[in-house]
């Protein structure tokens, strides 16, 4: 049986006491009597062939896409997890298309213009077409820019709008998002991974592909620029990478080609709003804005917020720089807004509307209250403001009481059926609810909805998987989107950023990956040994394990098994996030760095992360000792390919930084790994194979050998690994590669103060006498000691002098009063 | 009465302020009982920026912008006026209280514009205390201006006048266990007493003209910001404007500068710095000058 088969026939006979409740429900699938629905007859050849085998390896490529690609999504309180991505595309033919467009289009306008109203001249109000209490009793109704006549005539260019589908099939709205639609990026991720795991139906289907809809998007931005500007700047302003939606905010950026940015990037100044770029500001004329309208301003908005820009309403109501959507859009996103639509729709576009919402009852209306209080059992009660979950928890008693105490702001909402398509969950295919995520965008003089959109197949009531949406057209012929006259994207890069967070961010990506990759070595050469003379610490091998792990614990702390378990160490080396210094530890860091800047990177950055994590689920599902060998390796493959992405990388401030970071902290490895293996004496046996390891974690064997015949002694290694100026894991190297990264960051002048103490390294490293720093003074180096201490010392200044001449943004902003405050005299009486 | 008001506000910082940008409502408002012949809003150092702009609430706002470094940052308004009585229609105050409830009779003539006015907002928390006192003055069909009134009074002799005990931020629930604030909290506990029970009340912002003890001369600077409320009227429109801080109707002694739903829709100005200052000092100096 192939799976669409089983599907349809667990649809149309629901097998007793499956669980399983179908009745009354839409299925996208399957008619009632068991035949295909028209929009999957044209893939049938290919989709009902399908067998649960293939659904299976289709799942998995799914999986190692998205964690290639590093798709995440946070949760608030748990974290980046994993997107989820259902391998069955939700699909809508075009004529069962064609109405909800025009509807979805005729929404979006109607909704701007309320917007407009709103905000202005507040028609809608007077008129009592809509309550003043659902308006100005919701959270999102935003005075600050609340004007006699509005300010801003478009304030809606991006809508997203959330539809279900009725028990006989038809569409209905269950909810606006207008404050900062999030999605679009998912749905375009989603696309790319779908139409790459199973490419045979996505051929056959003739759907309408999304490309064209972004450069829409981003031609919609550049002309939302206020006046006549040939060369408008758009920025897209994110709350930072611990964002639910961090991924679809960093995918929207780097595909439009505009750059990521934060409130400490951006000033205002004389009433413009500029990007903080060292030693000059650039004017922005458009922001994409997916921080929340409250927070976007701590001088006029949330006192308490670090995630705006202080000044920005005033730059807004001065008409110079465009905020999309406008900062007022969120009291849109109010459920007691949706029994009024049809009246307003009639009042400003002198039309009925199209597509119906969900049946709801605002309270703040006796009638409504009443019906909404006759029906507490059956009505979903959310607050106008809130989500239906805050209240889920809540018995009918206690709703009632808050609903009384408030009426105007809540809703009851009729529960819509919602219709029914197969996702893949458990090893099968079953029926679960969907809804459907689409967006509009104002592009030219209209609104157009994107021809697709983002599914959610719930697997269970909090628990979603995402779909692809594909939207068959008409005619084999039909224009993708239907926009034939969009010019493509010429640059699909962003600009390149250099505002001191992305500076700072990218020398992190440096130390983090070269330490990460140091480490591993570290790792590897370590457990070579130990994989020989583990268990025999006596011997020769057994006495240089020891110095090596010595080396390992001085870079990532001591074993946090108390019983020196060499394999428990080594696995929570490179499994455990929580050892700081730990190899784990630092591909969190380097991640996270990553996402902060990751509009900048090509988007292969994220597959060395895909190759770790994989890494990481083999060590974690073997108990045997050579998986960690086998892991270690992969992950510096997954490392080490980060620095074919570093190479193909704009020579930009950026890659400057990366480059200076990872200098930096090479040179800062290897001090350390020299003050752990060469700085005492052990014997010649020992000593021989301790280095002879040293010169294979640091990548030198094989020059050595060259040089000096194989013959190992202390003089040679540290020779090699100190001067030697052709020897890129030497620290002479390193200070010689670090300064011309350094001399290439803005704000260098040839005599800053990080560029007079790395000189300075180097003077003192020119002059250093090999022969005098190995010389014996008991078991130790005496001179080599204090050479590799005091040299270490001093590289860490460089690095702190780094940060404070190039990544600092300048004091937080503070609320005026908020110091330690001294009242002189007294403000009221 | 005609009064020449001057309100600076200087702060003062132990290290350099790089950027300030800040919102000040110093401006009075015109009003039927109040004409404004000169108005101007001085900040030093001088600002890279500064503008004027209405608010949604009909207040002139003033926005500036000082990039230069200061250790002293000084927002100066200055303004003359003329006040009258104010009058209100005999229609309005007679009206029961409970025929003045924006909320429950949104078809009444400007219940709209009064709506913003009767929901809750965050400074005047409208508690079960605030309710339940309250009460004892809305008796059932009462005229307004009466309930109004008496509400009034009570306030007045039941809390304490006593500038220790609260501060800019203390919510009407301090105010009630500590039975004493400031014209700030007074304010703020009138509008959640009657805003609980549905009636629409603003905060008011301005000044009061003091009068120096007999024989004594006036004190120039020794005046304060003041703030008290004003309850809508149905049918006429009007606001009745009372000062439970001093138990009177609102007279011409009173020059109106801005209205709100609360205290931080307009305080005398707010700002955002950047420094690395850890310690500031904030002297207000407000005069009210007859002319």
């Amino acid at each position: 049986m192939t799976v669409l088969r089983d599907y349809a026939a667990t649809v149309t006979q629901p097998a007793l006491g499956d669980g399983l409740d179908n009745t009354g429900r839409y299925d996208e699938v399957v008619a009632p009597d068991g035949s295909l629905r028209p929009a999957w007859k044209g893939l049938a050849e290919v989709a009902v062939g399908l067998t649960e085998a293939d659904l299976r390896r289709v799942q998995g490529e799914i999986g190692r896409f998205l964690s290639d690609d590093g798709v995440t999504y946070a949760q608030p309180g748990r974290g980046h997890g994993r997107w989820r991505l259902d391998p069955v595309p939700l699909v809508i033919d075009a004529a069962a298309w064609a109405p909800v467009e025009v509807g979805l289009a005729q929404r979006a306008e109607l909704l701007n213009a309320i917007l407009v109203d709103l905000y202005g001249e507040q028609r809608l109000l007077r008129e009592r077409i809509l309550p003043a209490a659902v308006v100005l009793g919701h959270s999102g109704y935003t005075r600050v820019v609340a004007r006699a006549e509005a300010i801003d005539p478009r304030p809606l260019v991006l809508a997203a709008t959330d539809l279900g589908r009725d028990a006989d099939g038809a569409w209905r709205v269950l909810a606006d998002k207008a404050q900062a639609p999030s999605g679009i990026g998912y749905a375009m991720e989603n696309r790319r991974v779908i139409s790459r795991v199973m490419p045979e139906l996505y051929r056959e289907a003739g759907l309408h592909r999304m490309e064209p809809y972004f450069w829409a998007l981003r031609s919609a931005l550049l002309q939302s620029a206020q006046g006549d500007l040939a060369d408008p700047r758009v920025v897209v302003l994110s709350p930072g990478t611990h964002s639910e939606t961090a991924y679809d905010q960093a995918f929207i950026a780097s595909a439009l080609g505009f750059p990521l940015v934060e409130g400490s990037d951006l000033v205002v100044r004389d009433g413009w709003v500029y990007l903080r770029v060292p030693g000059r500001l650039e004017r922005v004329d458009v922001i994409l804005r997916r921080v929340d309208a409250a927070w976007s301003d701590p001088l006029e908005l949330r006192g308490d917020s670090q995630l705006g820009v202080a000044g920005l309403v005033e730059a807004v109501r001065r008409g110079r720089v465009r905020v999309v959507n406008g900062l007022g859009a969120g009291v849109l996103e109010n459920p007691g807004l949706l029994p009024y639509l049809p009246a307003a729709c009639e009042a400003l576009l002198g039309e009925p509307l199209r597509l119906h919402s969900v049946p709801t009852w605002w309270c703040g209306e006796p009638d409504g209250l009443e019906h909404v209080l006759d029906r507490l059992g059956e009505l979903v009660v959310s607050e106008i403001d809130g989500r239906p979950e805050d209240l889920v928890d809540l018995s009918p008693d206690e709703i009632r009481a808050r609903v009384l105490a408030a009426p105007y702001r809540f809703v009851g909402q009729e529960p819509l059926p919602l219709s029914q398509s197969p996702a893949w969950s458990r090893g099968g295919a079953r029926p679960v609810p969907v809804t459907l995520r689409t967006f509009t965008l104002r592009y030219g003089s209209a609104y157009r909805p994107l021809v697709g959109g983002m599914a959610s197949g719930w697997l269970d009531a909090t628990t979603p998987t995402s779909k692809d949406v594909w939207v068959l057209k008409a005619n084999v012929g039909d224009a993708d989107q239907g926009l034939s006259g969009v010019l493509p994207m010429t640059t699909a890069r962003s600009v390149p950023m250099t505002v001191p967070r992305v500076l700072e961010d990218m020398f992190w990506f440096g130390r983090y990956s070269e330490r990460v990759e140091d480490l591993l070595r570290l790792v590897l050469a370590a457990h070579a040994l130990s994989e020989d003379f583990g268990t025999r610490p006596r011997s020769t091998g057994g006495a240089s394990l020891t110095v090596l792990m010595g080396a390992v614990h001085r870079m990532a702390g001591p074993s946090p098994d108390a019983a020196d378990d060499l394999d428990a160490d080594f696995r929570s080396l490179l499994l455990d996030r929580s050892r700081l210094g730990g190899v784990a530890f630092g591909l969190d860091g380097l991640r996270d760095v990553l996402r902060g800047v990751r509009d900048q990177l090509s988007p292969d950055t994220w597959r060395a992360f895909g190759t770790t994590d994989r890494a990481v689920e083999a060590l974690e599902g073997s108990t045997h000792s050579h998986q960690v060998a086998e892991s270690a390796g992969r992950m510096l493959t997954g490392i080490l390919s980060l620095q074919g992405v570093n190479a193909s990388m704009i020579r930009d401030a950026g890659w400057h930084a990366i480059g200076l970071g990872r200098s930096l902290e090479r040179a800062l490895q290897v001090l350390h790994l020299l003050s752990a293996t060469t700085t005492e004496r052990r014997g010649i046996d020992v000593d021989r194979e301790v280095l002879n390891s040293v010169l294979v974690s640091t990548e030198s064997a094989v020059t050595h050998r060259r040089r000096y015949r194989g013959y190992v002694r202390p003089a040679g290694v540290l020779d090699l690994l100190l001067m030697d100026t052709d020897n890129p894991r030497s620290i002479a190297f390193c200070l010689a590669e670090g300064r011309e990264h350094l001399a290439a960051l803005p704000g260098s002048t040839g005599s800053s103060r990080p560029e007079r103490l790395l000189a300075d390294l180097l003077d003192q490293l020119a002059a250093v006498d090999v022969a005098g720093l190995v010389a014996i003074g008991g078991v130790e180096r005496p001179n080599l000691v204090r050479f590799l201490d005091g040299f270490l010392i001093t590289l860490e200044r460089v690095a702190d002098a780094v940060a404070e001449v190039h990544f600092a943004s300048g004091p937080p902003p503070r609320l005026l009063g908020s110091l330690g405050m001294a009242l002189v005299s007294e403000a009221g009486s | 009465m005609r009064y020449r008001v001057s309100h600076a506000t200087t702060y003062t910082y132990d290290d350099d302020v790089t950027d300030s940008l800040g919102v000040a409502h110093l401006v009075p408002r015109v009003l039927a009982s109040q004409r404004v012949s000169s108005t101007a809003v001085e900040v030093t150092p001088t600002p890279v920026d500064q503008s004027h702009d209405i608010d949604c609430y009909g207040n002139t706002a003033t926005y500036f912008q000082v990039t230069s470094a200061h250790q002293e940052l000084v927002v100066a308004g200055s303004s003359e006026v003329e006040v009258s009585m104010p009058a209100y229609d005999e229609a309005g105050l007679a009206t029961p209280w409970e025929g003045a409830r924006p909320l429950l009779d949104p078809t009444l003539p400007d219940a709209w514009l009064a709506t913003d006015f009767a929901l809750p907002s965050a400074a005047a928390q409208q508690t079960a205390e605030a309710h339940a006192y309250a009460a004892e003055s809305l008796l059932p069909g009462r005229p307004v201006g009466e309930a109004v009134t008496d509400l009034m009074h009570r306030i007045h002799a039941d809390f304490a006048y006593d500038a220790t005990a609260t501060t800019v931020t203390s919510t009407v629930e301090v105010t009630f266990r500590k039975r004493a604030g400031v014209c700030q909290d007074f304010a703020h506990l009138t509008i959640a007493c009657l805003r609980s029970h549905g009636l629409a009340v603003r905060y008011v912002s301005g000044y009061l003209a003091t009068q120096p003890p007999p024989g004594r001369e006036r004190i120039v600077g020794a005046d304060a910001s003041h703030a008290w409320v004003a309850v809508w009227l149905p049918e006429t429109g009007q606001w009745l404007a009372v000062d439970p801080t001093n138990d009177q109707w609102v007279n011409d002694r009173y020059v109106t500068v801005a209205w709100g739903r609360d205290y931080r829709d307009v305080p005398p100005v707010k700002g955002v710095i950047f420094t690395e200052a850890t310690k500031s000092t904030l002297k207000v100096s407000v005069d009210v000058a007859p002319v």
